[in-house]
């Protein structure tokens, strides 16, 4: 049975979302009608807004509403050094914990052999593109610690070396305030064959 | 309903199923590739999230029959191969060579064992050299051993007599290899890397190139005209963005 009317169409269209379900979205619409009109139109608007204006940056490729995102159109940023990520999110993952000072390309995604996801999904024409700016000294690859991360990384690692540029992977290891004894084999052998000395 | 408990296992493949869910392939000894879903594996808190990769040594538990079954539980066995750089990208050739060629739960122990010795010796490598592609060639041979194409490679199908390594044989697809006397030039390999081939000793680079050539021709009868991709995306690495 399909609900047709105007609070069904509601309910349908929250289950868009990630998590929800359809005893979830029911309580979502029931909530902003009966209770929160105005927040439901603030929601409306917003949405409708952001999937209209909301692209991608011409330099790094995170979703953006200008055509350079708030991080590449920064003065003060270093532009040595290119930083390179899966999504959006980890650009904000980074910027939180406030240690890097310079810009960043992300991929919308990782390479993935067998799902057919190759070099030109990734946008990785454009990263070149970049790279043969000359501007950058360094490239930072901070893909996720998954298989198919870690062959991303190697990728571009590759690439980046060929125009003689240095490239760096981020260090994988115990996290901090972590017990060995908890930490499972595959991260131990990563930070046992990434030690360094103190 | 059926509940198999504690196998040996090597994630192949995973893809994302529904919000917090992952269907997986999985290469088993006893049961062969099987499809699985790992109910819950992407939330944030899974520790099944970091377990559930390939190339990771695991025991599994699974219930369920059919096409598509419900994964219990995971756990680590063994020490991990970590493979890197170009030997990671062969890994993933190696996946997919399993996932194109294999049924479902057609039972292959003996290839299991050769699978997790290929990713233990390519673990050692970090880039594609000769050590790498012996891996690879020997690891395609038994492939398709395995599944009802060896190929032959002791004698001449003609004239039923061993293969001399001095000798140049042209390798028939259908039948094996035949002492060459002019004609077709497809395939013309010397009778040196046969006995190499056979004896999973691919030392030389002529060897080695003999090697390639033939086991690609065997390999795309079976693999039909789909391309495979991490072959693609090596190329690619190898050869493009000059």
């Amino acid at each position: 049975m399909t609900d047709d009317s105007l609070i069904g169409q509601l309910v349908a269209a929250l289950r868009c979302l990630p998590g929800i379900g359809p005893k979830s979205a029911q309580r979502m619409a029931f909530h902003l009608l009966e209770r929160d009109r105005p927040g439901a139109r603030r929601l409306a608007q917003a949405l409708s807004v952001a999937a209209e204006r909301v692209g991608h940056c011409a330099s790094c490729r995170t979703l953006s509403e200008t055509e350079l995102c708030r991080l590449c159109a920064a003065s003060g940023r270093d532009h040595a050094q290119l930083c390179v990520v899966e999504s959006p999110a980890d650009v904000y993952a980074i910027e939180r914990s406030a240690t890097y000072r310079g810009l960043y390309f992300v991929l919308m995604g990782h390479l993935s052999p067998l799902d057919g996801i190759g070099q030109h999904e990734i946008g990785l024409d454009q990263l070149m593109a970049r790279l043969d700016g000359g501007e950058v000294g360094e490239v930072i690859l901070a893909t996720n610690s998954t298989i198919e991360g870690e062959a991303t990384a190697h990728y571009i690692a590759e690439m980046v070396r060929k125009r003689g540029i240095r490239a760096t992977r981020i260090a994988h290891g115990v996290p901090l305030g972590g017990e060995l004894e908890y930490v499972d084999g595959g991260t131990l052998v990563h930070a046992f064959v990434g030690r360094r000395e103190v | 309903m059926t509940r198999v408990a504690l196998q040996p296992a090597y994630v192949l493949h995973g893809k994302p199923y529904r919000d917090t869910s992952l269907l997986i392939e999985a290469f088993t000894p006893q049961h062969g590739r099987l499809g699985l879903v790992a109910r819950g594996a992407r939330a944030a808190k899974s520790r099944l999230r970091s377990l559930l990769q390939p190339f990771r040594p695991l025991l599994m538990s699974w219930i369920g029959r059919g096409d598509l079954l419900t994964l219990g539980a995971a756990e680590e066995h063994g020490a991990v191969p970590v493979l890197r750089g170009d030997a990671l990208l062969s890994g993933f050739y190696l996946n997919e060579l399993l996932l194109r060629l294999l049924q479902r739960h057609d039972p292959h122990p003996a290839l299991f064992g050769r699978y997790d010795a290929a990713l233990r010796v390519l673990a050692e490598y970090g880039h594609q050299d000769t050590g790498l592609q012996c891996v690879l060639r020997g690891f395609e041979r038994h492939l398709l051993q395995e599944i009802g194409y060896g190929l032959v490679l002791d004698r001449d199908v003609v004239t039923g007599l061993p293969i001399a390594a001095e000798g140049v044989y042209r390798y028939d697809l259908e039948r094996g290899p035949v002492r060459y006397a002019g004609g077709d030039a497809n395939l013309v390999l010397h009778g040196r890397s046969l006995i190499a081939l056979a004896g999973d000793a691919l030392d030389d680079a002529v060897v080695l190139r003999d090697a390639k050539r033939l086991l690609r021709e065997a390999l795309a009868r079976q693999l039909g005209p789909q391309p495979l991709r991490s072959r693609e995306l090596y190329n690619e690495l190898k050869d493009g963005f000059a």
